[in-house]
């Protein structure tokens, strides 16, 4: 049975990965949750998607690559290493987390993918976890990318520092201008 | 007596209105004043505009060491500036925050003096060089849009160049040639691609800045010459002097606005109000992605135009325009009440279409 499981899962794995807009789902959900437009880009290398003969997409892959794409499509289970040539490195690091064989399943629950991700992968280093910026619809890979609010939190608390120090040059030129016009005034008197 | 001729009529009504004899460190420097009264505050809006102004000279500088003005280029040289260049980021955030404010505080400033009925005689000449410096500011805007050649960038020029060729559709004769040739003389060719960008490049970094370098030399001499308008219908109790007293507010007034300017380019990038897909390369085969505007500034009449048959928006517009070239003279009887019923007005509108535009859109089109 094992025999015959393993194989069916590979075909069920490049039927699904070969498809035009293959894994929409995560998309689409991540758009409705969101309420902003987004697009593959979010875990793809080409924001068309995989299918076409464009820079990362399937039809302009060669040997090597095309061999890549196959073991990185073997990748069943979480934990192994992924570095798929048609997909990002989100997309990679969600096959990694995950495995194939549950993202495939999470195709038919795409709002299981943030809780199954966690919240400790951050790939752009904006300080917002890569689970969240898919349930925002924001592009986990760039780090100008997010929700602005959460951004202002991420960025006043990475460079308080330079905001405390910004504070005290502000206020202490506003208060050499002040008294300086204030001496101009009563000179002036 | 004979009565004067059109030329010394000319030259009386030049004199008037740009005395040159004023042009002294006396005039300027050691007698110049500033009315206090409880529309001062207004006087320090065209400063805080010239301040943002400097700040994008000085930034868009930097940002030209490093800009590549190709269609193959650009969006990388923008994404290195961005993500490799030490403080670059920070760098081109202040270039678009500085420059929302600069626009944000020109629309403010142009309220104000409206309300304060600052375009009375003799100040016709420095409110005409105002409105152009308006438009030109608007066309900076533009022109700056299209540079980083990212999706939103690339569409949202294609749309309002497009727009051009609906425009001439509704002009009679001769005059429908017009805007086909603008659209022609901005894109360089048949659709927006290479030559596009190196004419809006050149506009942006050469054209508008010569332009508006001679035309805001002409304002601010002239407001220098005239002095501050009295802004209020009875004249001031106490005035200041301009220099030191009012400069050092000013800087104080600057000090602040550079802070929040600071702060915000510390902590917000700009881009992140836009949806991701947006701000990726311009990719000329596929579909136009969804939610291509313009930035936010020009709203006002995107939005009508979203909402409106196009004819109305154009002849609207187009009184609009000239209208405002002839404020001087169609307001020179009106109150400063009605002015600041009018300003405010605009204001409201500006605010709530800016605002509240694409729920309104949303309402009246029920979609999104």
């Amino acid at each position: 049975m094992r025999f015959i499981r393993l194989p069916a899962i590979c075909i069920l794995c490049l039927w699904a990965m070969t498809r035009a807009g293959a894994f929409p789902e995560f998309q689409r959900y991540s758009q409705r949750h969101s309420g902003v437009p987004t697009d593959c880009a979010m875990c793809r290398i080409n924001p068309g998607g995989p299918v076409g003969s464009e820079f990362g997409q399937i039809g302009s892959l060669n040997a090597q690559d095309q061999a890549r794409l196959n073991q990185a499509r073997a990748a069943l289970n979480p934990g192994q290493v992924v570095d798929n040539p048609i997909l990002n490195a989100f997309g990679d690091r969600i096959v990694q987390t995950l495995g194939m064989l549950n993202v495939l399943q999470l195709r038919s629950d795409p709002a299981g993918l943030a809780p199954a991700l966690g919240t400790t992968s951050d790939l752009d280093k904006d300080g917002i976890p890569d689970s969240t910026e898919y349930l925002d619809g924001t592009n986990p890979l760039d780090p100008e990318s997010g929700k602005p609010g959460l951004l202002l939190g991420t960025r006043l608390a990475r460079h308080w520092i330079s905001l405390v120090f910004a504070i005290l040059a502000l206020g202490l030129l506003l208060y050499g201008l002040l008294k300086l016009r204030q001496g101009v005034v009563r000179g002036d008197e | 007596m004979p009565s004067p001729t059109a030329w010394e009529r000319i030259g009386r009504f030049f004199r008037e209105r740009f005395p040159v004899e004023k042009l002294s460190y006396d005039e300027l420097v050691r007698k110049k004043t500033v009315p206090i009264h409880r529309r001062s505050w207004g006087y320090y809006t065209g400063g805080l505009v010239l301040l943002f102004l400097l700040i994008q000279v000085v930034t868009g500088i930097f940002l030209l060491f490093y800009y590549e003005p190709t269609a193959t280029d650009a969006s990388s040289s923008i994404e290195y500036l961005t993500h490799y260049v030490p403080n670059g980021e920070f760098l081109r955030n202040i270039h678009a925050w500085s420059a929302s404010f600069m626009i944000g505080f020109l629309l403010l400033h142009f309220l104000t003096t409206l309300a304060m009925k600052s375009f009375e005689r003799p100040r016709e000449l420095t409110w005409l060089a105002g409105v152009l410096l308006l438009f030109l500011t608007f066309t900076f805007g533009f022109t700056g849009y299209l540079l980083p050649w990212n999706q939103i960038a690339v569409n949202a020029t294609k749309v309002v160049l497009q727009s051009l060729v609906q425009a001439s559709t509704f002009l009679p004769g001769g005059l429908a040639r017009l805007p086909l040739d603008v659209r022609l003389a901005l894109q360089g060719g048949e659709s927006v691609g290479q030559p596009t960008l190196s004419r809006f490049f050149a506009i942006h970094v050469v054209l508008l800045p010569v332009l508006l370098a001679i035309i805001l030399g002409f304002h601010l001499l002239s407001v220098q010459l005239l002095g501050m308008s009295q802004g209020v219908d009875t004249p001031a109790k106490r005035y200041e002097r301009f220099f030191p007293s009012y400069i050092l507010k000013d800087l104080s007034v600057w000090t602040v606005a550079f802070f929040v300017l600071f702060f915000l380019a510390l902590s917000i990038p700009f881009a992140s109000f836009l949806p991701y897909p947006l701000t990726e390369p311009f990719y000329a085969l596929g579909p136009t992605p969804a939610g291509i505007k313009p930035e936010w500034y020009f709203y006002f009449v995107y939005y009508p135009l979203e909402l409106l048959p196009f004819p109305v928006i154009l002849a609207g517009m187009t009184v609009i325009m000239i209208g405002l070239f002839l404020i001087p003279w169609m307001f020179r009887k009106s109150s400063r009440r009605a002015l600041t019923a009018l300003a405010v007005a605009g204001a409201l509108y500006l605010l709530i279409i800016t605002i509240f535009g694409h729920d309104i859109y949303q309402l009246v089109r029920g979609g999104s």
